[in-house]
């Protein structure tokens, strides 16, 4: 068993596609429940992201390891479901670069993160204006992400808040800021829940205050 | 007990203890060494930097005989942009603010700048751009270069012809994310082999390559690949190339010059790469973390940069200026940290230039 679950760590660390594969397999064979076998390609997730913020390993590697668990996850689908553990999305998440604003990389990086955590992320791109956050919280997204490079741009964060107060759905939302002018301090004066320096933290703090 | 003025990353002003500065700059050392496996600093280093930092002057500068060359990037805008754009939103003409800058602000070398700053839109108007840079040429006497960003950004959807790698990815869709920056690596170095060597015969001292590789690992690469066929076409020119951030970032992850990966490169790996390509001057960029002191941020910085001159063939003019090289990220860097970061840059990193 532990051999197994080393394997499956290892294998997500490696981020090669066939290799989860393999070593999924194998953990079935030797008996391993679907819930065990997530929870050791878990682990090596969040090594994966450990690694990535420590820049040994890229976006793409990232989503190589998530491809190979979202491969699993179908694989043990029906296991999951007769055992009643399938696992559902953490929690919808709206993400987008704020109108006037076209940098769209962090953001990016940020929205893959995210969805890797497990998270339900309806990234709107760049330039989003304010009403396109306000509808999709409007249709259910519990989160809102939104990142400003431009210190002309990082106001619209406080309007889309301030429209959330309006409406009065302030309290329905967690909103997430990030981008490269913003701070603690100007989240704080703002009123955003989150503040992140970069997507691992975003990630970090999105999943802790999910749990 | 003494408590000193600094500030912390965001430009908020605070009082620390010694102790605290001093702690602050093991702590910012210590993460470079973690993250680049660059040396750490002797004790005296880490003394000097403490000296720097809890001056009791407002401002401070390196001793006579310490001066160091100051070249400016972004050309004009620091003039005509809007603060959002590191600007101060005064309307003056091109040829204006060159002279400007040579004869009031005392800059080494300038640059002409399209309002874009980016090699992509030089290309419809580069007559234009020649024109420009020929009657500019006629009247300024410091070395007066072209300046863009290789900005790679502008190839991918919905700017470009490529298909956006951050899209793509997030539909799983790796190898073609990965082929889209390799193309677009090809494509923006095709446009500096088309932009930059008629930019020299228009009569430009040089070429400046302003924040490489902002949209990661690809826009490294095309830049180097640019850089090498410029240095062919225009052995004589000077070619400076500054980068956008202390890591370059794995958009495509495995992309490699020279038998190099160049995903995770520190600024002492990506000067080598300078180097080959043929460049003339590098310039290192290390990233301020709002949520730090001063003393950390800086002391990350100097341990970074340090470690890049100590390696380097070529002079290395760190970028200093907002949010990077250890000075606060707020829209008017205060007088107080950009000067105690750039003494430290040149009396403690041994910067060649700033």
């Amino acid at each position: 068993m532990a051999d197994n679950k080393k394997a499956l760590y290892d294998a997500v660390i490696a981020y090669k596609v066939p290799g989860i594969q393999e070593a999924v397999a194998n953990a079935q064979k030797a008996g391993m429940s679907a819930g065990e076998i997530i929870d050791a390609m878990g682990d090596g997730m969040t090594e994966v992201g450990i690694l990535f913020e420590r820049g040994k390993l890229f976006l793409p590697h990232v989503l190589s390891a998530a491809q190979g668990m979202k491969n699993a996850m179908v694989t043990l689908g029906p296991e999951l479901l007769a055992s009643g553990d399938a696992s559902t999305k953490r929690a919808s998440v709206v993400m987008g670069t704020v109108e006037g604003d076209v940098h769209d990389i962090g953001k990016s990086i940020c929205s893959t993160m995210l969805q890797c955590a497990g998270f339900d992320v309806h990234d709107l791109g760049r330039d989003v204006l304010k009403a396109a956050f306000i509808k999709e919280i409007k249709e259910g997204c519990t989160m809102c992400g939104m990142s400003a490079l431009m210190t002309t741009t990082m106001t619209v964060q406080r309007d889309v808040i301030e429209i959330l107060k309006t409406e009065g759905m302030r309290k329905k939302v967690i909103v997430m800021v990030g981008g490269a002018p913003v701070t603690q301090a100007y989240a704080d004066k703002i009123g955003a829940d989150i503040y992140g320096e970069n997507a691992s933290e975003t990630t970090q703090k999105a999943k802790a205050i999910t749990n | 007990m003494s408590k000193f003025y600094t500030r912390m990353g965001d430009g908020k002003r605070v009082m620390l203890t010694k102790e605290q500065i001093v702690n602050d700059i093991q702590a910012g050392f210590a993460d470079a060494a973690d993250m680049a496996g660059v040396a750490d600093l002797t004790a005296n280093e880490i003394e000097q930097l403490f000296e720097i930092i809890s001056d009791k002057n407002r401002i401070v500068g390196v001793e006579p005989g310490n001066e160091v060359v100051v070249s400016y990037d972004i050309g004009q805008l620091d003039f005509t942009g809007d603060n959002g754009n590191s600007g101060n939103g005064i309307d003056v003409g091109r040829r204006e603010s060159a002279l400007l800058h040579e004869r009031a602000l005392g800059a080494d070398t300038f640059e002409l700048a399209h309002a874009d700053y980016s090699i992509k839109p030089v290309k419809p108007i580069i007559a234009n751009e020649m024109q420009t840079m020929e009657e500019i040429q006629s009247e300024i006497i410091i070395p007066y270069f072209y300046g863009a960003m290789p900005n790679s950004g502008l190839y991918y959807a919905p700017d470009g012809p490529y298909g956006n790698p951050a899209d793509l990815m997030r539909e799983f869709k790796i190898e073609e994310a990965m082929q889209a920056a390799e193309l677009t690596a090809d494509h923006l170095a095709r446009d500096i082999e088309y932009v930059a060597p008629k930019l020299v015969s228009a009569g430009a001292d040089g070429f400046n390559f302003d924040t490489t590789a902002s949209a990661g690992d690809a826009d490294f690469v095309g830049t180097l690949k640019g850089v090498e066929a410029l240095r062919k076409e225009c052995p004589n020119t000077y070619i400076l190339l500054g980068m956008a951030g202390e890591s370059v970032m794995g958009i495509h992850g495995s992309i490699e010059y020279k038998g190099k990966v160049v995903a995770g490169t520190y600024p002492h790996q990506q000067v080598k790469l300078a180097e080959q390509a043929g460049a003339n001057v590098f310039g290192p960029v290390v990233n301020t973390n709002t949520s730090k002191s001063l003393a950390w941020n800086l002391a990350r910085s100097v341990a970074f940069v340090k470690e890049c001159v100590k390696v380097a063939n070529i002079p290395c003019h760190v970028n200093m200026g907002m949010g990077v090289g250890g000075i606060p990220m707020w829209e008017t860097a205060p007088n107080d940290a950009v000067t105690r970061c750039n003494k430290a840059m040149v009396e403690i990193a041994k910067v060649d230039g700033v």
